[in-house]
């Protein structure tokens, strides 16, 4: 399922991250690559933060909505 | 012999603060050849022969931002001699991820862990024996905040730059994806040095375009990445970030022992709170509002005024002292040396006064740097950025537009500068071209003036000029985004934040100083040089049969005067077309508080207050209401002053999109100014002309462009590689 529909402090593992290819280079640097585990710790209108690698990271809606746990 | 040592690491990992410690005051700030990054250099403290390079926070050595691009070129064409390598102990496994693509440069590395004071609280261990072994570097625990290890760290540093000797990378990838990296190596023949080899055969075997076009002889290893791809069942680039990761994941548990399991961290808390769905807007209004409370109303009030009227006034009181203020004393000096009355009213009314109005903004402008340098370092402005992401993108913009409008609202200029932290091409242009409608401190004169001389001081004046602002900001977004120019979608929002924490006096304090300073170069520069001009059009003309200098009294015989009575006409369907009116909108352009000076002295005072009060009367008999609330929206939204248009054009980096984007200014701020004044006409006297007429039209065309569909392009592709790949 998309990684919007995980309720916040709920852990899951990423399966994939798709989306246009600049910005999945970009996610996947900062630590969203396959394997990895997310928690979301706060959601405002869709947009999230969430935590992976030890580090808080804020995405958009229609990024958040690309990335399969 | 001098040696170079790069800084390199994360965004946040506390890099800066490092080369604050590391450096001292002997830094060198600029750009990079080419792109507006910000290039900082500085020399070790206690060895001059050792420059130190702060490169930009990155995540990786990827082509895919300004950044990345910029720092990844200085390592392989300038080869420094030992690269520093910051890391944030908290993130460590994100952290390594960079690290893992510094060693395949070739170049010497040394690993710096930092924040090592806070892993101590929460009682985590990283083992720096093991970490060096895992990755063929040495390694050392600092605290860049508190200072501890960073002089053990800047030592290793040099003596390793001194030895020369490269680091071998010592991390391995799985079987298939190293026998791929070996044939890439052996096709590389002699142009790429044995040590860089590595880097290289990666680089190309992620498709990597701008190094391809950098090599003389890329070899082709389409065969490679084909075996590679369908081995693995995916692209190369994304195999081999994997293969990073897999390695670190590998090595983390050997390397460090966390005693924290499932817990919040204190700074997960904060967001609970601070980016809770129902407390985030009203937090940040309170922020802003006491931010706003303090450095404008109170304490920037008295030193503005302590500037305004003390400084750059008659005197001011050092405890108990009067002190008389400069105009003053360069005045007591110019006559004591007898110098010509020409020369004197020059630098007296012209330089002194142009410049000390500039300078006078400067104290006030300091406390609300200190106070955003505050909200920065400790983590809360990144916050700021997500919550107004979700409204800054219904018209176009992102959530990182909404800095640089904050700080313009001080001045523009470190507004329009702050503009640089947007990676998106797209969205940083408009973020430019929309920053100086917010009203600056600057133009509060300007609303001052119109609501006391024609609105007796009307309440609602002031809020209604930050809300055409904001609707010149919404709208404006909106337009411009179903051009051609800025057509597609904006980027995608993804951000990291930085943990909470408490910043040090000192690095708000520089960044306070970096940011005025940058306002007071400008006023040294572009702003003398304009005030200089403007003196010469206004005290010389054609008066009493010759041309010469005039008499005070004489403006309307001033070149100046000659100027506005050309530009009267063109004003005339806003409502304002008398010269005087057209100058002081000139001199707007100066500095946009010079429009109360200069309806101060063309209306007979030598001196006015701020708001302009002695003259209220006079003004009101010149222009009806509406045609001063069409005066005061035009001085609002049309090209900013000459020190924001420099950083407009610096920001902008060309020339095209520069007068592109003062052009759109002072477009939209005609059209606006036109059809509040004739629409306003119509209704409050009933005229209806041709202007009339043409105002309707112009309603009817801007809600057209308001409301047409999106027009999608095709070509996405951000500018931002284009130039950066250029160099």
């Amino acid at each position: 399922m998309p990684l919007t529909m995980v309720k916040v402090g709920e852990h899951n593992t990423i399966k994939k991250v798709g989306g246009k290819e600049e910005t999945r280079r970009f996610l996947e640097n900062l630590g969203f690559v396959a394997g990895s585990i997310v928690t979301v710790v706060s959601v405002i209108g869709g947009n999230m933060i969430v935590n992976v690698k030890d580090s808080r990271v804020a995405i958009g809606k229609d990024m958040a909505n690309k990335i399969m746990v | 012999m001098s040696i170079k040592i790069a800084l390199a690491g994360n965004p946040n990992s506390g890099k800066t603060t490092l080369f604050n410690a590391l450096t001292g005051s002997n830094q060198f700030v600029g750009n990079w050849p080419g792109v507006t990054v910000e290039k900082k250099e500085g020399k070790l403290k206690g060895n001059k022969d050792v420059t130190i390079t702060d490169l930009p926070g990155i995540y990786s050595l990827s082509p895919y931002t300004l950044e990345e691009v910029v720092a990844r070129n200085y390592l392989i064409s300038e080869r420094p001699d030992a690269i520093l390598n910051i890391v944030d102990g908290t993130n460590i496994e994100r952290n390594l991820y960079l690290s893992t693509q510094l060693m395949e440069l070739g170049i010497p590395v040394i690993m710096a862990v930092n924040m090592i004071d806070v892993l101590e609280k929460t009682g985590d261990k990283i083992h720096i024996d093991k970490l060096s072994k895992k990755l063929g570097c040495d390694v050392v625990e600092i605290s860049a905040l508190k200072g501890t290890g960073i002089q053990k760290a800047a030592e290793k540093a040099v003596a390793l730059a001194r030895k020369k000797e490269a680091g071998v990378p010592v991390h391995e990838f799985a079987a298939e994806v190293e026998s791929a990296i070996r044939s890439v190596e052996d096709k590389l023949g002699m142009e790429v040095p044995e040590e860089q080899k590595r880097f290289f055969a990666i680089k190309l075997l992620e498709k990597d375009e701008k190094i391809q076009k950098q090599m003389k002889q890329a070899p082709d290893v389409a065969v490679e990445i084909n075996d590679l791809e369908k081995e693995f069942d995916d692209d190369t680039e994304s195999i081999i970030t994997n293969e990073r990761y897999v390695y670190i994941s590998s090595i983390i548990d050997e390397c460090c022992t966390k005693s924290r399991k499932e817990k919040l961290t204190t700074s997960d808390k904060i967001d609970r709170i601070v980016t809770n769905r129902w407390l985030a807007l009203p937090i940040f209004a309170a922020v802003m509002f006491l931010v706003y409370y303090v450095s404008v109303t109170t304490v920037g009030t008295w030193a503005t005024d302590w500037a305004n009227e003390g400084l750059f006034g008659d005197s001011w009181s050092f405890f108990g002292t009067e002190v008389p203020g400069i105009p003053v004393l360069i005045e007591s000096a110019l006559n004591a040396i007898g110098c010509a009355d020409w020369l004197q009213s020059l630098i007296i009314d012209g330089i002194v006064a142009g410049v000390g109005a500039v300078l006078g903004f400067v104290p006030q402008m300091l406390i609300l740097f200190a106070f955003l340098a505050f909200l920065e370092a400790c983590g809360y402005m990144a916050r700021v950025a997500f919550i107004m992401d979700r409204i800054f993108r219904k018209f176009g913009l992102s959530g990182k537009s909404f800095i640089p409008m904050l700080i313009g609202s001080g001045c523009g200029v470190p507004g329009i500068m702050a503009s640089r932290t947007i990676e998106n091409d797209r969205d940083r242009k408009m973020t430019i071209m929309t920053t100086t409608f917010i009203p600056c401190s600057a133009k509060l004169p300007i609303i001052a003036l119109i609501s006391g001389a024609l609105f007796g001081g009307a309440w609602w004046v002031a809020p209604s000029a930050y809300f055409v602002g904001i609707a010149a900001i919404v709208c404006s977004g909106i337009i411009l985004k179903k051009t051609k120019m800025f057509a597609g979608d904006t980027a995608p929002f993804v951000m990291e934040l930085p943990a909470y924490h408490m910043p040090t006096v000192g690095n708000i304090l520089r960044s306070m100083w970096e940011r005025g300073w940058s306002f007071i170069k400008k006023a040294g520069t572009i702003i003398l040089l304009s005030t200089i001009v403007v003196w010469f059009l206004m005290r010389f003309g054609w008066a009493d049969g010759s041309f010469g200098l005039l008499e005070a009294e004489q403006l309307d015989s001033s070149i100046l005067a000659s100027i506005g009575n050309v530009l009267a006409p063109l004003f005339t369907p806003l409502g304002w077309g008398n010269w005087k009116s057209a100058v002081a909108a000139v001199t707007g352009l100066i500095a946009k508080e010079n429009v109360v000076g200069t309806f101060g002295i063309l209306y007979g005072f030598t001196e006015v207050a701020e708001d302009g009060a002695e003259i209220w009367g006079s003004l009101a008999g010149s222009m009806t209401a509406i045609a001063a609330y069409s005066f005061l929206v035009f001085n609002l939204l049309c090209a900013p002053c000459v020190a924001a248009m420099g950083a407009i054009r610096r920001e902008m980096n060309n020339a095209k999109w520069f007068w592109f984007a003062v052009g759109y200014q002072t477009i939209l701020a005609y059209v606006v100014s036109l059809c509040v004044f004739q629409i306003g006409t119509l209704v409050t006297a009933g005229t209806f002309g041709a202007g009339t007429v043409i105002a309707f039209v112009l309603v009817l065309g801007f809600i057209y462009l308001l409301f047409r569909p999106y027009k999608e392009s095709k070509t996405l592709h951000v500018n931002i590689k284009g130039i950066a790949g250029a160099k």
